[in-house]
């Protein structure tokens, strides 16, 4: 017996030492993504199909609500609120424009001229976020009181007049109008614009802008041709995460705006929370998603950063 | 050359200092039209900062830059008539081969690029990349891009900043030969930066050794290499043996110096520092230039050669040549470098030798200086920089 077990384990402590680890080595990917998936499921699949089956559904309140599949729903939702969609669109592209006006200039200093005040400069367009989103919103309608300092002096400055013949502002009021809910929304993403600029600006080679301003390229033109191109990652990545949330949000519209200013986001959180029209509310959803899904697409197809982003 | 001075680089006192650090003492140079002029020297020893003082890219504490007649110290970059190859190359990863080269030529309005462009990638041998992105290259390709690049603009002065230094050694050897041959081929002045002494000896019409923001020596390649006027030079460009000896007496245009009980010989020609009997000198020897024989046929070196004795400490074979490192009163290690023609069984590690050399060989420096400075693990001298 001891010489016949003894005798083939030459062979057999090899193979099966050779497989196992080679197998587990396969599946580990899957075991790590595994959390991720299963978030993914339970907080975003299942929500949506529960959201997507509401969005069909008829009834009312008190007899309940059951799926009919009518699809109807949409098509009434969409004609009875296109207004507040289009202008969801509208302040939630002028935010981000703004934001990207005021935000670029300010990454393109932190990332070549801030020196040793970068960390400082960067700590302070974070620090919004140590306050809640609902105080600095509302802090905005102090800032833009009517009769406060601000309005006062854009109303010396006759910078109201000029809005105001724009349709942005009404009369000497900011308050209540779609240039304070820009405002609002421009200040509350302004940092999702600047840290993505930031860091495309940041990873650039300093002796790229050497080797511009060698080859007779003025600095303007060496931000042209070759600094903005080369950010364009960052520049795609700050106006989606600003203009995504941007289109969706309520607060800033509720808070600084009034019954003309009212966004896709406030129709859908009165149908939700007030009317307790639930499929509207999701109808309207599915359309806000299937809209900016459209257009984030044509976007980035149109800015060709797929092989830089 | 030609009498055309558009393309000389005059510096006239320039220096630059970073807060108390002096990276580059005043500085006088002029590269003349034409020529192919090599900064040497170990990382930080300023050899950058004049090239990009040059190039604009860096402004001068003081002193002025001129190409050819006109003074462009202040100038900005965009406005020189000079073109850089970065270290890194720095092509932009953005664009394809095609509009990194044409960049310059569209910066400066010209809208027909295509036949120069395609006429200059050609030359670098690239005309098949030219709709890859920079990346997509290998690295010698990417450093041909980077000499199109800046050659296709016909700058007065071409700048190379360590051109080879990312390349292996093959591939840099073959990009040196490409180098000077592009350089005779359009005849544009250019100002290579480097720390590989080889690269520069290989490459350079005029070198000019660089030592702690000071200009060391300047010279044709085989001038600095047979009369080094600092220890610095004499250990940097190559290996020397140095010795110090006393001045003993004269003779018509040699000296007679005393070093360990013998005496050498040094033409007065060929010493760099003033001499007076009784004072120090250092002698130095390249090993090359030594004969090596055993002690046992001491008897056959012919009269008049210097002779030192020795003992063989190490022998390393590499083919080509042996190098022997040999224990001696004077110099502890005193390399030698015999070609392999006859070799003598006898010369191994142990063996009483004879070095001797014509006098002819026989350099002379000051004895103030140190006797290490330029060599590995000296002050700013890093192992890759005497290779």
């Amino acid at each position: 017996m001891a010489t016949l077990t003894e005798a083939p384990p030459p062979l057999s402590p090899t193979a099966p030492a050779k497989t196992p680890p080679r197998r587990r080595g396969r599946l580990v990917p899957y075991w790590l993504l595994l959390p991720g998936i299963l978030w993914l499921l339970v907080f975003f699949a299942l929500p949506m199909i529960y959201q997507a089956s509401t969005s069909v559904q008829t009834g009312s309140l008190e007899e309940g609500y059951e799926v009919t599949w009518h699809f109807a729903t949409y098509w009434d939702a969409l004609s009875e609120y296109y207004p507040q969609f289009l202008r969801s669109v509208l302040y939630a592209g002028s935010a981000t424009v703004l934001c990207l006006i005021l935000g670029y200039p300010l990454a393109y200093l932190i990332a070549f001229r801030a020196g040793r005040w970068r960390n400082l400069i960067m700590i302070l367009v974070i620090a919004p976020f140590f306050t809640s989103f609902l105080i600095r919103t509302l802090a905005w309608k102090t800032i833009l009181a009517d009769g406060g300092p601000v309005v006062g002096a854009l109303n010396t400055l006759h910078v109201l007049d000029v809005t105001s013949w724009l349709g942005m502002t009404s009369g000497d009021r900011v308050l209540a109008t779609p240039l304070a809910v820009v405002c609002g929304l421009t200040y509350n993403f302004l940092p999702f614009m600047i840290l993505p600029l930031y860091s495309s600006l940041e990873r650039i080679d300093g002796r790229l802008h050497e080797a511009a301003g060698d080859l007779y390229a003025k600095p303007i033109t060496t931000f042209r041709k070759v600094t903005f191109p080369l950010s364009m990652p960052g520049v795609v990545s700050g106006t989606l995460l600003t203009f995504i949330p941007a289109a969706g949000d309520y607060v800033n519209a509720d808070l600084l705006g009034s019954a003309d200013t009212r966004m896709v986001g406030n129709v859908i959180q009165t149908q939700f929370l007030r009317i307790l029209d639930y499929p509207t509310a999701a109808a309207l959803s599915f359309i806000l998603m299937a809209a900016i899904l459209v257009m984030v697409t044509v976007y980035i197809r149109k800015s060709g950063t797929e092989d830089l982003v | 050359m030609t009498n055309d001075t558009s393309g000389d680089v005059r510096l006239s006192g320039i220096s630059k200092a970073y807060g108390s650090f002096t990276a580059v003492h005043p500085l006088d140079l002029t590269v003349p039209q034409g020529s192919f002029f090599a900064l040497l020297g170990a990382s930080g020893c300023g050899k950058t900062t004049t090239l990009r003082m040059i190039a604009g890219l860096e402004e001068p504490s003081a002193g002025t830059v001129f190409l050819g007649d006109q003074e462009v110290t202040r100038l900005p970059p965009y406005k020189r008539p000079v073109n850089t190859v970065f270290q890194s190359y720095a092509l932009f990863p953005h664009l394809d081969i095609f509009e990194n080269v044409a960049f310059g030529l569209r910066r400066r309005g010209i809208k027909s690029v295509k036949k120069q462009v395609e006429e200059m990638l050609d030359l670098v041998q690239l005309g098949e990349q030219a709709r890859k992105k920079p990346h997509q290259l290998s690295g010698g390709q990417q450093q041909r891009v980077a000499v199109a690049r800046a050659l296709i603009n016909h700058p007065k002065v071409l700048l190379l900043d360590e051109p080879l230094g990312a390349l292996d050694l093959k591939l840099r050897r073959q990009m040196q030969l490409e180098l000077k041959r592009i350089q005779t081929e359009v005849g544009i002045t250019f100002v290579h930066v480097t720390h590989d002494q080889e690269e520069a000896m290989t490459m350079a019409d005029t070198v000019a050794v660089m030592n702690a923001g000071r200009v060391e020596q300047l010279g044709s390649p085989a001038d600095l290499y047979e009369n080094p006027r600092t220890t610095f030079v004499a250990n940097f460009l190559g290996t020397s043996n140095l010795i110090e000896a006393d001045v003993d007496s004269r003779s018509g245009d040699e000296i007679v110096l005393k070093a360990g009980g013998g005496k050498l010989v040094l033409p007065e020609a060929r010493c760099s520092a003033p001499t007076t009997t009784g004072g120090k000198v250092l002698v130095g020897v390249r090993p090359e230039k030594i004969s090596l024989t055993h002690a046992h046929d001491a008897g056959e070196i012919p009269a008049g050669r210097n002779r030192i004795t020795g003992k063989i400490a190490d022998s390393r074979f590499i083919g080509v040549s042996t190098q022997y490192v040999v224990d001696s009163p004077v110099c502890p290690d005193f390399e030698v470098y015999a070609q392999n023609i006859d070799r003598d069984t006898r010369l191994v590690p142990g063996a009483d030798v004879v070095l001797h050399w014509n006098p002819a060989h026989t350099f002379g420096l000051d004895a103030t200086q140190s006797l290490l400075a330029g060599t590995v693990g000296s002050v700013g001298i890093e192992e890759e920089a005497a290779v």
